[in-house]
C-alpha cells in the first residue's frame, strides 16, 4: 500500500514536471499554472526577443482604469514555427488573450492562446514546439 | 592560341563555382561506408554502459570494436543536412523512455537521490530555480534535451553540433587528436569532445564538463560528468543519439538514454540568440529558492523613472 502511494506521488510529480512549458531560460514557477485568466484588450507593444517574447496588452477595467498586462511566450523562432509573425500584433490590435497569471498578482501571465478581433485568427505560441 | 586561352579561362570560370559548391555542401554522392559495430537494443546499450566503469573505457571499447574507425572523405560524408528539433510529445526528461511511474531512470547515489526528491517536492510547492536563468548555456549533457533548432555540420576533421539556444556550438574533433592534457583541463559548459567515424556513426567522448542539471525536474550532475555518444541517422528525417553518462559522485552506474531530433520540413531561419536583449526577462532567486522577475515592468512611464 505504502509503495503504491509512493509510486502515485512520484507519478504526479513526473506529470507535473513534464507538463511544464518548454521555456528556454527561467522556470515558470512565478506563474500559477492551475489558473487561467482571459482578458480583452489592445496591443500596446510587441517584443519579439530571446529567450522570451512579451506581448503588452492594455486592458480597461470596469472602473475605466487601464492596466498594462504582459504575456510571456517563447522566442522568435519558436513563435515562427507556431505561425506567429512580427506583423501580427501592431499597436492598437484588439484581441482576447488567455494565460496563466502570476502568483503574486502582478499583471503578467504565460501566454497560452489569443484570438485577434479583426479576423478571428488564433495564436497558440506553444504550437511552435510541434515537430513537423 | 589566343582563342584556346579564352576557352580555358571560360571553362575555369564555369568550373570553379561548381567545385566550390561541391566542397561547401555536406551532401555526399556515395555516403560513408557501412558501420563495423553492431546495432544494439536499449537493453543492450544499458548493459554496455554497466560493463564499462568509465566513459573513457567505453569509448576505447567502441573504438576497438570499430577497428579504430575510419576518417571521412569529402566525397563520402553522411547527410546530416537540415534543421532539426527535439520532439516534446513525450516530455522534457533526459531519458524520455524511462518508465512513467519513476522520477528518473538514473541509478542515483543516495546524496543525489535526496537532492532530486527535494527538487520534486519543491516543484510541487511551486518552488523552482533553473541554473540557466542567468543566461548561462545549458551545457552538456543537458544540451541534448533542449527543444530548439539544431544544425549538424559535418567535415572530415570536425563536426559541429549546433543548438540555436544561446548560439551554442559543440565542436567534435575527428582528426585523431586526443583530449587536452590533464594539466590543461578545466570545466567548461560543453567540455572537450573527440570522436571517430564508424561508417555513418559518429562516436564521441566528452570530458571537462561543468556541473548542472539534466533538465528541470531531473537530477543534478557534477563537474566529474563525462559522456559517450553515438550520433547516427535513424531514418531520413530522424537523427538519433545514444548517450551514456558517467558521473561517479551522482550515478551508481552509467545512465543510458536515446535522444531523437526530427528534421523540420519548413524551418524558420536561425537568428542570433541574444539572451540579454530584453530586461523584462531578467530574474533572480528568492530567499525561498524560487524564481521571480527582477524588474518586470510593462509601463513605459515607470521605465523612464517617472
Amino acid at each position: 500500500m505504502k509503495s503504491t502511494l509512493v509510486t502515485a506521488f512520484i507519478l504526479i510529480i513526473v506529470l507535473l514536471a513534464s507538463a511544464a512549458p518548454g521555456f528556454a531560460h527561467h522556470s515558470s514557477a512565478m506563474f500559477d499554472q492551475t489558473k487561467t485568466v482571459t482578458l480583452e484588450g489592445v496591443v500596446k507593444k510587441w517584443e519579439l526577443t530571446n529567450p522570451h517574447s512579451w506581448l503588452w496588452v492594455d486592458v480597461k477595467g470596469k472602473d475605466g482604469k487601464v492596466v498594462t498586462w504582459g504575456f510571456e511566450a517563447e522566442g522568435p523562432s519558436t513563435l515562427a514555427r507556431a505561425g506567429i509573425r512580427p506583423s501580427d500584433f501592431k499597436e492598437g490590435t484588439k484581441l482576447t488573450i488567455t494565460g496563466n497569471p502570476m502568483r503574486n498578482g502582478d499583471p503578467a501571465a504565460i501566454w497560452l492562446n489569443a484570438v485577434r478581433a479583426s479576423d478571428g485568427k488564433k495564436f497558440d505560441p506553444r504550437a511552435g514546439f510541434a515537430v513537423k | 592560341m589566343r582563342f584556346d586561352g579564352v576557352i580555358l579561362r571560360a571553362a575555369t570560370l564555369l568550373t570553379l563555382p561548381i567545385l566550390m559548391f561541391s566542397c561547401a555542401t555536406t551532401e555526399a554522392p556515395g555516403g560513408p561506408p557501412p558501420a563495423v559495430s553492431p546495432t544494439r537494443t536499449r537493453e543492450q546499450n544499458i548493459e554496455l554502459g554497466r560493463q564499462h566503469k568509465t566513459a573513457e573505457d567505453l569509448y576505447k571499447a567502441l573504438k576497438e570494436e570499430a577497428k579504430g574507425g575510419k576518417k571521412l572523405e569529402w566525397n563520402g560524408l553522411p547527410d546530416f543536412s537540415g534543421v532539426y528539433s527535439r520532439p516534446l510529445d513525450r516530455g522534457f526528461n533526459f531519458d524520455i523512455d524511462q518508465p512513467k511511474d519513476v522520477a528518473t531512470s538514473a541509478k542515483l547515489t543516495p546524496e543525489f537521490q535526496v537532492k532530486l526528491t527535494k527538487r520534486l517536492d519543491d516543484l510541487k510547492k511551486g518552488i523552482e530555480w533553473d541554473p540557466i536563468s542567468t543566461c548561462a548555456p545549458p551545457g552538456v549533457p543537458r544540451w541534448l534535451t533542449e527543444p530548439f533548432l539544431r544544425e549538424f555540420i559535418v567535415t572530415p576533421n570536425q563536426t559541429w553540433l549546433i543548438n540555436e539556444m544561446v548560439n551554442d556550438i559543440r565542436r567534435v574533433y575527428t582528426d585523431g587528436r586526443d583530449h587536452l592534457p590533464v594539466e590543461d583541463r578545466l570545466p567548461i559548459p560543453n567540455g572537450d569532445t573527440i570522436g571517430f567515424w564508424d561508417g555513418p556513426r559518429l562516436v564521441m567522448h566528452t570530458n571537462q564538463l561543468k556541473a548542472g542539471i539534466y533538465q528541470r525536474g531531473n537530477p543534478d550532475y557534477t563537474d566529474q560528468v563525462e559522456t559517450v555518444e553515438i550520433w547516427k541517422k535513424d531514418d531520413d528525417r530522424t537523427m538519433g543519439v545514444d548517450v551514456w553518462v558517467y558521473d561517479p559522485p551522482s550515478l551508481v552506474e552509467a545512465w543510458y538514454a536515446h535522444h531523437t531530433y526530427i528534421k523540420l520540413t519548413d524551418p524558420p531561419r536561425i537568428r542570433y540568440w541574444d539572451c540579454g536583449e530584453n530586461p523584462n526577462n531578467a530574474v533572480f532567486q528568492t530567499k525561498d529558492g524560487t524564481t521571480q522577475f527582477k524588474d518586470l515592468n510593462f509601463s513605459d512611464e515607470k521605465k523612464k523613472g517617472k
